[in-house]
């Protein structure tokens, strides 16, 4: 019986075992003398395996495996793309940069394994206990590779990742620990049963325990009021580290919230308003503190504030027309903000200046490149045919079909507040001259995140009929 | 035919990107070809088009159809001459770009783009698709201003992005609150659904567009983005400014605004009437005090957008087709005055009207086109600006008494500032700076002189184009009314 479920577990979870086995041979890859070459191999076999082992396999009906721990379905279908995908484009990244020194860049290809495989268990996570793992898995994987830079800067950053991450991590496992108080089990789908059984007396502790808990995941996406950590580990990490952090785990964490909230359906009534007003807070904090960066890697983290802002709509308003908005919003997040990213590892690269200034007279030295860095910076600002446009429609459109009239007003106010830095960069990269006329080259590796990016950021947003059918049905399906 | 019309000039633009960007010739032969194909095409749409009838050379194809989004376009009376007017304005402004001496790829490449994305809003007939086409066409016009321009030019594209991108803002949410009482993009559709909503919910609507729309057209107090922009935009990107951009403004009150919520635009059109006024005696206020030739025309581009607004509110035939007209008028009159300011920046690398003076008997070609487009501005009877204004008064005066009464005042300082043009230009003593100023070259002539014949054609017959909108303008209505 056993070994029955066992295999069958195993069979539905390949993607997850070979990142997992190629994470631990790239570690043991890269502990030999320049073995750093074989270690990327290994990196790449890992990845492509698992993309095929995941195309492969059946589209799943919403199956439990591993005794209920982890649940396969087809809404973590996608967040199990979108984590591989986030994991190829940033090894792409990572290849075209030279920040991470070539004596380490083996353990950084290997930790960028495991916060691939932590992703994707945490929207697979139907337990609390494989949602914490999970989670720790990401994070214990993240505050090292934000330290891989020698300098003080980066250490700093590293650390203030690990004590923040610390905190909250404590404040989720006491939310935990309450609610395994209050109810008696883990697994979401007893939470849910047990919840609404909760006298109403008890309904007060089920929401500290909710909101204790959600602060964890609040810390992950980078959320108001627990966004403070963002801006600085941004600015001191290598920027394909970056990369990943302001997308991968925002990613996951939503996946997590969604299935979170639906376990603890109960209690939403209490919880919708405040997260309505976290959503706003949220975009508006991040949108206004971006108009006075100077540092592109703080820029670009207050703009993932702010666009976690307008993500947190799907989530607030809690329709299936929300979820697939995040949904779509989701991938096109993942191109437009790697893109941007892809071209600011460039541009580090050439000027060793992470100032906005580095991006001056960008249009002249690297045609293409600065037409490509525009394409994502008008579709992070929302401007159509772009895939960002779709995906904020849809989001805005899901807040009026809810009635959030005002949530709705909120968010187009912040887009255009948000269009003022974005815009800033194009002025710096069009309308100003050079400082010096060599032209910028960029890696082949850059240039094929670059290509895939745009292509994926123009194309969908032309034609996004292919990316709502896929996504359509994924999104409705029930997350317990 | 019309996605002909539009994929022209996007071909252009490719070809042009293909092209090395030393190649100068032949990316300004290739914008050239493709603006002029462009005019040709609108100019046959135009012979082919049969006014008694109701939408032609429609085409419709699913674009996005899990959300019924279609390519949807088609011509009426309401939006040909919009689109004969980009056609024209395109082409011309595309001569006159002969004028730009750097970055010749990205200029043109952008310029094309931009008259997609003019001739796209016109034509779409989905909400989605128009849209798109509307924003489409701030991208361009951004960088246009932003590089080419002169003055505060950086400045002025992005004040002109972000007021226009915050109006269109609220019109998506109008967009999207349409979407989801009626799960259709399709204004032909929606004209026979959104009607039937309850008054409160179309007057709300009808804000959420007419925020979109004031920004674009200027209405007054949205318009300080206009002086900025014309000014310091490049001559020819002034033209299409004036010419076109502003009439997307107006013509989304025809095609969406009031069809789609009649009952909100009839509860508007006092307020509509008492913007319109203060467009047209303030704008012209303004312009009289200008001692910036670009500016003081910007300035009466207020001024006359007035008069399509006061033709709006007044719901009666002859308001609607002076609203219309005064549009293609002032488009035509308009850009050939941003193309003779242009003509003397060029040669004396000043604007200010005090610094000329007496240049009649230097540059007597110039003087008379000067004296004609001013004429013209001012509402001289003969010419094409007569007629929009004095139809748009005509209507509103029927619904509007007192509002007109003042409006007519505007017209009063029309010729007041523009008079003051000729004075300050064309007599008085001569700066003997200029005492050996060249008069217009054939290029600019050329540029110039279709906008002439236009002006006096119209002037002398308006049916012209009144006989191509006036069936559609009176559908409308009965439409509005019922």
């Amino acid at each position: 019986m056993m070994s029955v479920v066992l295999r069958e577990s195993l069979a539905a979870w390949w993607p997850e075992t070979i990142l997992g086995a190629g994470a631990l041979a790239v570690f043991v890859l890269a502990g030999w003398p320049r073995g750093s070459r074989a270690a990327l191999a290994a990196a790449w076999a890992a990845v492509l395996l698992s993309a095929a082992a995941l195309s492969a396999a059946p589209v799943p009906s919403p199956t439990e495996i591993f005794y209920g721990l982890i649940v396969c379905d087809p809404f973590s279908l996608v967040f199990r793309w979108l984590a591989l995908g986030t994991i190829a484009l940033t090894l792409l990244l990572v290849m075209g940069s030279q920040e991470i020194a070539a004596s380490v860049r083996g353990e950084a290809l290997g930790l960028l394994l495991c916060i691939g495989l932590g992703m994707m268990l945490m929207a697979e996570a139907n337990h609390l206990l494989t949602a914490y793992l999970a989670m720790e898995l990401v994070s214990l994987s993240s505050y090292v590779l934000v330290g891989f830079v020698s300098d003080a800067r980066s250490a700093e950053a590293s650390l203030k990742y690990l004590l923040f991450g610390a905190l909250s991590s404590g404040i989720m496992l006491f939310g935990m620990s309450l609610l395994f108080g209050l109810t008696g089990c883990l697994g979401f789908f007893e939470l849910r049963q047990a919840a609404g059984a909760l006298p109403a007396s008890a309904s007060g502790a089920l929401l500290m325990a909710l909101v204790l808990m959600l602060a964890g995941l609040a810390y992950k996406v980078s959320m108001v009021p627990f966004h403070q950590w963002t801006p600085d580990v941004y600015e001191g990490a290598p920027v394909p580290v970056t990369a990943l952090l302001s997308v991968g785990p925002k990613a996951a964490g939503l996946a997590l919230f969604l299935r979170l909230i639906e376990a603890l359906r109960p209690a939403w009534p209490e919880l919708a308003p405040v997260l309505l007003a976290l959503t706003v807070v949220t975009m508006t904090l991040g949108n206004l503190v971006a108009l006075v960066q100077t540092n592109v890697k703080r820029l670009l983290a207050y703009s993932t504030i702010g666009q976690v802002g307008y993500l947190l709509i799907g989530l607030s308003v809690n329709s299936a027309m929300g979820r697939e908005a995040l949904l779509l919003y989701l991938v096109a997040y993942l191109f437009m903000n790697l893109g941007l990213f892809a071209c600011v590892v460039a541009v580090v690269r050439d000027t060793g200046s992470e100032s906005v200034e580095a991006f001056r007279g960008l249009a002249q030295r690297a045609p293409g490149l600065a037409l490509m860095c525009t394409a994502f910076l008008l579709s992070l600002a929302g401007v159509p045919p772009l895939l960002g446009f779709f995906g904020k429609f849809l989001l805005f459109g899901s807040a009026v079909a809810a009635g959030q009239i005002w949530l709705a007003i909120a968010a187009v106010i912040n887009s255009a507040i948000a269009l003022y830095y974005y815009v800033n960069l194009i002025r710096w990269m069009y309308l100003v001259p050079p400082s010096v006329a060599r032209p910028l080259r960029i890696t082949p590796a850059l240039g094929a995140a670059l290509a895939v990016c745009a292509l994926a950021t123009v194309g969908l947003g032309l034609f996004p009929g292919p990316l709502l059918q896929w996504l359509d049905g994924r999104a409705i399906v029930n997350l317990l | 035919m019309l996605t002909l019309l539009l994929l022209i000039p996007l071909g252009g633009m490719v070809v042009i990107l293909l092209l090395p960007k030393t190649a100068v010739r032949a990316i300004r032969m290739v914008a050239l070809g493709a603006t002029g194909a462009a005019m040709v095409l609108a100019l046959e749409l135009l012979a082919g088009f049969e006014p008694a009838g109701a939408l032609q050379f429609e085409e419709h194809l699913a674009w996005i159809p899990q959300l019924r989004i279609a390519y949807h376009i088609g011509i009426d009376g309401l939006n040909l001459p919009m689109v004969v007017l980009t056609g024209l304005l395109g082409f011309l402004a595309c001569v006159a770009s002969f004028s730009i001496t750097e970055r010749h790829k990205e200029y043109f490449a952008l310029y094309l783009l931009l008259e997609v994305g003019m001739l796209g809003t016109f034509l779409a007939l989905d909400l989605f698709l128009f849209y798109v086409f509307w924003e489409v066409v701030l991208v361009p016009m951004y960088f246009l201003i932003g590089i080419w321009g002169g003055g505060r030019r950086e400045y002025s594209a992005f004040k002109f992005f972000v007021y226009t991108l915050a109006g269109s803002l609220f019109m998506l949410l109008g967009i999207l609150a349409l979407y989801f009482k009626t799960h259709t993009f399709d204004l032909v559709a929606l004209s026979g659904l959104a009607p039937a909503f309850a008054p409160p919910l179309q007057r709300l609507l009808f804000v959420a567009f007419f925020l979109g729309f004031a920004i674009k057209v200027p209405i007054f107090p949205f318009h300080t983005w206009l002086p900025d922009a014309h000014v310091d935009a490049p001559t020819p990107i002034s033209v299409l400014l004036a010419g076109v951009l502003l009439k997307m403004g107006g013509y989304g009150f025809f095609r969406i605004a009031y069809p789609l919520f009649p009952a909100g635009a009839a509860w508007f059109a006092g307020a509509m009437a008492v913007l319109g006024t203060i467009n047209i005696v303030y704008g012209a206020f303004v312009a009289l005090a200008q001692t910036d030739f670009k500016r003081l025309v910007a300035y009466s581009s207020v001024s006359h957008m007035g008069f399509v607004l006061l033709g709006l509110a007044s719901f009666n035939a002859e308001g609607l087709n002076g609203a219309m007209l005064q549009m293609f008028n002032h488009g035509i009159i308009t850009g050939g005055m941003f193309l003779l300011v242009g003509v003397l920046y060029d040669r004396t690398h000043t604007r200010q009207l005090g610094d000329f003076g007496g240049l009649g008997a230097v540059v007597p070609v110039y003087a008379g086109l000067l004296m004609f487009f001013s004429l013209a501005s001012l509402g001289l009877p003969g010419l094409s600006g007569f007629v929009g204004e004095f139809l748009s008064l005509l209507g509103g005066f029927a619904t509007w008494r007192w509002h007109t009464v003042v409006a007519v005042l505007g017209v009063v300082m029309a010729a007041a500032y523009m008079l003051m043009v000729i004075q300050k230009v064309l007599l008085g003593p001569l700066n003997e700076k200029w005492r050996s100023l060249p008069d217009v070259n054939a290029r600019e002539l050329f540029s110039l002189a279709p906008l002439v014949i236009f002006v006096l054609a119209l002037g002398i017959f308006p049916l012209l184009l009144l006989q191509v909108q006036d069936p559609a303008l009176q559908r409308l209505l009965a439409h509005i009314l019922r």
